[in-house]
């Protein structure tokens, strides 16, 4: 098999433009807050919300835009799925490194102005700077993010409306995860956070639960796509 | 590349697209596919081409099976109108993924198409025009060297001047690399200069697979006076008949021999050639599609299958 370098490239070429983007805004957004209110709190721990959404329509595209012009190419659906996995296990460490490394700007700027860098929620870590911990919690929910995009997408690829019907799955792999890695602010719309799972927390729970649910999810991709006719939509 | 095709059936639900095509296709050349809206031709490429896989029957290409057949697929191109191997930014990414996944990629080509067609590399592909959107989809079909290259109406979009610059590019490129090229179309008249041979499909079946100057000699314009026309065309395969005042032109299918053209000539009567296009006509159910799936009606093509054509 290649190594999936273009792919990778691409996708990591435009999340660090995204990253870069938002980094600005964030900080603008906080100073704002500083200057006209008070900030007393981590204002990346809450912005970080929205990176996770970008992860899912990042899985998406895997299959609705790349499997497409992979096949186009000549490429068989076993070829994208074996550089999908490969594009995913590497797009997700490098996302969750740009999401600590956000932490750790953040540590740096609050330190200067002599503020406070609380956090408002409960994580694997409990100060921003623990860095293993900060990397491996959004390494976790990179990953199962993720692969619920390309699961719902491929479901809504090869289905349509039928679709629908895989989001419930998708939200059970996002609830496994979070009921490991044992955060409580999943944030979905019309749920929120009324649905969680109790399960016992430890890190290797964690790490285990992230892997099962990474090979899982990549599995009921590959059950959809396997043999997914490329469709003739009109453009 | 040589394809064979054996009693293949696609299905989608209740309606049959394909429906028990046999079809062989030698290697090395350029093939026109034809055939009304909604008789196949996008289905069958899409086989071709494993983009779906088919209900029944079997596809082999170069003697394998094509679906998830690694081996075969690299060699295979198809460019459809839907833009997927474009709709991945600006030009210039639709290339960067083209040049990696296409085992015969000539990118200095590639840039050479780009310049001809006036593509802007960095411009966004959905910020085209659907021109420009479908030139870029001709030049990532023709730099990308498949020994297998189908084009299913991609080029539609382009005006007159940039689809005539396409068929110099690619006839003069299938000189200099030969290939097999299949070109589903609409535009008969314009695209079949170019054609080596012709397969006509009507409502995902076979209605002829002939070489396109054998199939222009089975069409004969036969013109003169009512009675005449009518007297020489009794017995033969009329295709349609056309009438002003008293001369009557009869379009008849079917070889005419030296003994028939020279009754032809004793009785007055002008016999000339058949444009393409009125032949796939007159092949696919006539004008107005008479035949028409639902009607009940026979199309001229349904006696034309049992007869002299594959």
């Amino acid at each position: 098999m290649r190594f999936p370098t273009r792919l990778l490239a691409a996708n990591a070429y435009f999340a660090l433009l995204l990253f870069a983007g938002y980094v600005v805004v964030v900080a603008v957004i906080a100073a704002g807050v500083a200057v006209f209110g008070t900030l007393s709190q981590s204002a990346w721990e809450a912005a970080v919300q929205l990176p996770r959404w970008y992860a899912l329509f990042t899985g998406v595209a895997l299959v609705r835009q790349y499997l497409p012009m992979y096949v186009a190419h000549g490429q068989t659906r076993r070829q994208f799925g074996a550089q999908a996995a490969v594009t995913v296990a590497l797009f997700a460490p490098f996302l969750s490194a740009l999401i600590t490394l956000g932490y750790l700007l953040e540590a740096l700027v609050y330190n200067l102005a002599g503020r406070p860098q609380a956090l408002d929620k409960v994580h694997l870590f409990t100060e921003p700077t623990q860095v293993p911990l900060v990397f491996v919690e959004y390494l976790l929910e990179f990953v199962t993010w993720i692969v619920s995009g390309t699961f719902i997408g491929a479901g809504f690829y090869r289905w349509e409306g039928g679709g629908l019907l895989l989001i419930p799955v998708g939200i059970g792999l996002l609830l496994l995860n979070e009921g490991a890695v044992g955060t409580d602010h999943l944030g979905l719309p019309f749920i929120g956070d009324r649905l969680a799972l109790d399960l016992p927390h430890s890190l290797g729970l964690a790490l285990g639960v992230g892997a099962a649910t990474f090979v899982l999810g990549l599995a009921l991709t590959w059950s959809i796509i396997r043999d997914m006719p490329i469709r003739n939509r009109k453009s | 590349m040589r394809i064979e095709t054996e009693d293949l059936v696609l299905r989608y639900g209740e309606t049959t697209a394909i429906d028990g095509l046999t079809l062989e296709l030698e290697g090395g050349k350029i093939y026109g596919l034809l055939g009304r809206n909604g008789s196949g031709k996008t289905s069958l490429l899409s086989i071709l081409a494993a983009f779906r896989r088919q209900t029944a029957g079997s596809v082999r290409i170069d003697g394998r099976p094509v679906f998830e057949n690694a081996a075969v697929t690299s060699r295979i191109s198809l460019i459809r109108d839907n833009g997927e191997t474009v709709d991945i930014g600006t030009a210039e990414d639709a290339i960067f993924f083209a040049e990696w996944l296409r085992p015969d990629w000539d990118g200095a080509y590639a840039r050479s198409l780009l310049d001809l067609f006036g593509i802007d590399p960095k411009k966004n592909v959905k910020e085209m025009s659907k021109g420009q959107r479908s030139a870029l989809g001709v030049v990532i079909g023709l730099a990308g060297r498949a020994p297998l290259t189908m084009f299913d109406e991609s080029y539609l979009g382009m005006d007159a001047p940039s689809r005539q610059a396409f068929y110099d590019a690619l006839l003069a490129d299938y000189m200099a690399h030969p290939r097999t090229i299949i070109m589903s179309t609409h535009l008969i008249e314009e695209v079949s200069p170019l054609f080596e041979e012709v397969v006509i499909i009507d409502r995902g079946r076979l209605v002829a697979h002939e070489e396109s100057h054998t199939l222009l000699a089975r069409g004969t314009a036969v013109t003169g006076p009512v009675a005449q026309v009518e007297a020489f065309t009794a017995g033969l395969k009329v295709l349609g008949t056309r009438r002003l005042g008293p001369t009557a032109s009869a379009m008849v299918y079917g070889d005419l021999d030296d003994a028939r053209r020279g009754q032809a000539a004793a009785a007055g009567l002008d016999l000339g050639p058949i444009a393409m296009q009125d032949l796939f006509v007159h092949l696919t159910g006539g004008p107005g599609a008479p035949g028409a799936p639902g009607t009940g009606e026979e199309s001229p093509a349904a006696e034309l299958r049992t007869g002299e054509t594959r």
